[in-house]
């Protein structure tokens, strides 16, 4: 049943990637109208498959690597939508739906189908505070990243005065998108910071302990440090539009690696063993 | 007679400005003038008049077109005192589809001079207000006005015909506008106090730029400039310190060396802490080194780059043009199927009354009998006569569109069919049943066959 409600979910994103495509390529038409509301359309559909799963598991359903995809490609999905709209920057949509689709996909065809058992440990009114908190600071993450990626393309193309698109004049400017990047990067700090306290109060109160060195505990320190160490940069020397951009990728890259690693060890807490 | 709707007049593409100026109205003056027109021109019926800096056109509606034109050309030249034999060789003259078209293409902006330009659709909504003002306007040309309206519009919304910059002054602040979400809060240096700088400078502030310093070799034309500009003047031999302020410097003087290089731009950029600088260079030889691009977050334009950006927007605008045209072509038959089915309307009326009232004299004649049927059944009958006439109206009025739409003349088909009901009728109801009975033979036909069928 589950899988019906993702594959609409993952039609809808396709087809808004091809709307928003469109849109860019300067061809107007329904889909390029529809592309933001079939990307809304396929977070609602992932949000009726989430709840499902959610009963059935008796709190959020995240307990495996493929499950915590799908749930940050729904929660991409909903901050990408809301950047497009608010910020009328129909240019991300080009991105987040490949994203999203990317994790829906292996998400879902990775996570376990079985009827879940809640381990004991786990059923807390913590986890689906740590883990939205978790998960939201490294969709805005994924959406700072977009973001930064269209800067560098657009800035590239604007300091070599190669010709640029006729639907470039609906590009954000670079500043906009530079201060966008910096909000984003910000509140996803935040909401990182406050998965790790939430984290180590939960462990605290579970096992006795804050902080256990387990893998993903000790990489999202070290992420946790170079999103801070970005943040500085910017607020202390200064360091924005071309150089906060490619840094703001790196770093990116830096949490996929530990994310899908540490995911795909699977040890310690966050990999599945709760004991 | 059939009304057409006609235009002619002349613009920027065959007549010089010389003669343009001379026909062309002061605003205050076109409500006057229309009146003047439609006494001058017995043979105008409705009339609007478009006079812009590229155009001078009258557009109008009438039966008899050479008079018109004719009428209308004498008043223009008596009512300018421009001898007539100045402009008739350039003027154009456009009709029924081609006027529709061009009225189309010019609230479109594809008769511009700069292809997409926004004023005009303004000059064209001013001309309209003038002609309704002036009583003018009647059901055709308000209609083809809405209609030119609304292409414009929807040209505007499907193709990206206004897009670009097509001047080097509107290119520099377009790229100010790429680089800068707000200019509010920016600050912009000229460098040279010449005319293309203070073009640029009026268009920045027009986008809302409030911090303007100017400096020039000549203080007292930086001074100058400062108070047309509302600005202010720095002295050229100190104007170093004012560089970590400004977000856009535009440079515009006459100097061998460049008068910015990339040495002393290494301390402004830190000392900025690396905010975005647009540098535009207008002069030639050119005023900044052209290594300050490669610099971070430096934007450095000079004369050919923003030329090089107007032959671009003027190549897209030409592409987009294109799409624009099919636009207007399928708008332009989609009026003319109105106008058509307008003079249709007329002749339309006449024959469905007719055949009403030969149903209601048929009915009227089976009286009695009628009466003497139940309620129920009476109904049914009244509701029979009703669906036979229907269907035979649908077939007439149906072949007579049909008929238009293939290129026959449907006035004319709509005419005889007018003209045969009618004589069918005062065949019905006067006593002289021989009224040219050859004509309504085939009429007749359908006719006998209801009468013969068992009620």
């Amino acid at each position: 049943m589950n899988i019906y409600w993702l594959t609409a979910a993952l039609a809808c994103y396709a087809l808004s990637a091809t709307g928003f495509a469109m849109e860019r390529a300067g061809l107007r038409g329904r889909l390029s109208q529809w592309a933001s509301p079939l990307l809304g359309g396929g977070a609602a559909l992932q949000t009726g498959d989430l709840f499902m799963r959610g009963i059935q598991a008796g709190n959020i359903p995240v307990t495996d690597f493929g499950q915590a995809l799908v749930f940050l490609a729904w929660l991409t999905a909903i901050a990408g939508l809301v950047l497009i709209v608010r910020f009328h920057m129909p240019v991300i949509g080009v991105y987040v739906g490949p994203i999203v689709i990317v994790a829906l996909g292996i998400g879902a065809s990775t996570m376990s189908h079985a009827r879940i058992v809640m381990p004991q440990s786990l059923r807390s009114a913590w986890l689906p505070v740590h883990v939205t908190f978790a998960l939201l600071g490294y969709a805005l993450f994924v959406l700072a990243a977009i973001v930064s990626l269209v800067y560098l393309v657009y800035e590239r193309r604007l300091k070599t005065k190669r010709p640029l698109l006729p639907t470039d004049s609906r590009t954000p400017s670079l500043e906009k998108l530079d201060r966008i990047n910096y909000r984003l990067l910000g509140w996803g700090f935040l909401m990182l910071s406050l998965a790790i306290v939430t984290g180590a109060l939960w462990a605290d109160a579970t096992w006795g302990h804050f902080w256990s060195w387990d893998p993903a505990e000790s990489w999202t320190l070290i992420i946790w440090f170079l999103y801070a160490g970005l943040l500085e940069s910017r607020l202390a020397v200064g360091w924005r539009g071309r150089r906060a951009a490619t840094l703001t990728i790196a770093v990116f890259t830096v949490l996929v690696g530990s994310f899908v690693g540490v995911s795909l060890l699977a040890t310690g807490k966050h990999g599945g063993n709760f004991g | 007679m059939r009304e057409t709707i006609f235009i002619f007049g002349v613009n920027h593409r065959e007549t010089p400005v010389a003669v343009r100026e001379r026909l062309a109205y002061p605003e205050g003056d076109i409500v006057a003038a229309l009146a003047r027109l439609k006494q001058a021109a017995p043979a105008i019926n409705e009339v609007a008049l478009i006079s812009t800096c590229n155009r001078v056109e009258i557009m109008g509606v009438t039966e008899v077109s050479d008079r018109a034109h004719a009428e209308a050309t004498a008043f223009l030249a008596d009512d300018r005192s421009v001898d007539a034999t100045a402009f008739a060789t350039s003027l154009y003259r456009h009709e029924a589809r081609a006027a529709v078209r061009h009225l189309f293409r010019v609230g479109a902006s594809l008769d511009s001079m700069v292809v997409g330009e926004p004023q005009i659709l303004g000059q064209l909504k001013n001309a309209y207000a003038q002609a309704a003002e002036a009583g003018t306007a009647g059901l055709v040309l308000h209609r083809a006005f809405h209609k030119a309206f609304s292409v414009a519009k929807r040209v505007r919304k499907a193709t990206l015909i206004g897009h670009g910059s097509v001047s080097v002054s509107s290119a520099a602040v377009g790229l100010a506008g790429k680089i800068f979400d707000t200019l509010a809060d920016k600050t912009v240096l000229l460098i040279g106090a010449g005319q293309m700088a203070e073009l640029t400078a009026r268009n920045l502030k027009r986008l809302g730029i409030q911090s303007l310093l100017i400096t020039s070799r000549t203080f007292d034309n930086a001074v100058a400039l400062a108070r047309k500009l509302d600005g202010t003047a720095v002295p050229f031999d100190g104007f170093q310190p004012y560089l970590k302020l400004a977000d856009i410097v535009i440079g515009s003087i006459s100097a061998a060396r460049p008068v910015i290089g990339p040495d002393e731009f290494e301390g402004v950029i830190r000392e900025r802490r690396y905010r975005p600088v647009l540098l535009i260079d207008l002069g030639v030889p050119r005023n900044f080194d052209d290594q300050l691009n490669s610099m971070e977050n430096v934007y450095l334009y000079d004369i050919d780059d923003l030329s090089a950006v107007v032959e671009e927007s003027i190549g897209d605008r030409e592409r987009e043009a294109e799409k624009a045209e099919s636009i207007v072509s399928l708008e332009v038959e989609s009026f003319l199927k109105w106008l058509d089915g307008l003079e249709l309307v007329p002749a339309i009326r006449d024959i469905r009354s007719s055949v009403e009232q030969l149903r209601e004299l048929e009915l009227e004649r089976h009286r009695a009998w009628l009466m003497s049927l139940a309620p129920g059944e009476r109904e049914r009958i009244e509701s029979l006569t009703r669906g036979l006439v229907n269907k035979l109206l649908h077939r007439i009025l149906s072949g007579i569109r049909d008929g238009r739409a293939d290129g026959a003349d449907g006035v004319f088909a709509a005419e005889i069919a007018r003209r045969l009901l009618s004589a069918d009728l005062a065949a019905e109801s006067g006593p002289s049943q021989d009224v040219a009975p050859n004509l309504l033979d085939d009429n007749a036909l359908d006719y006998d066959f209801g009468e013969d069928d068992e009620f």
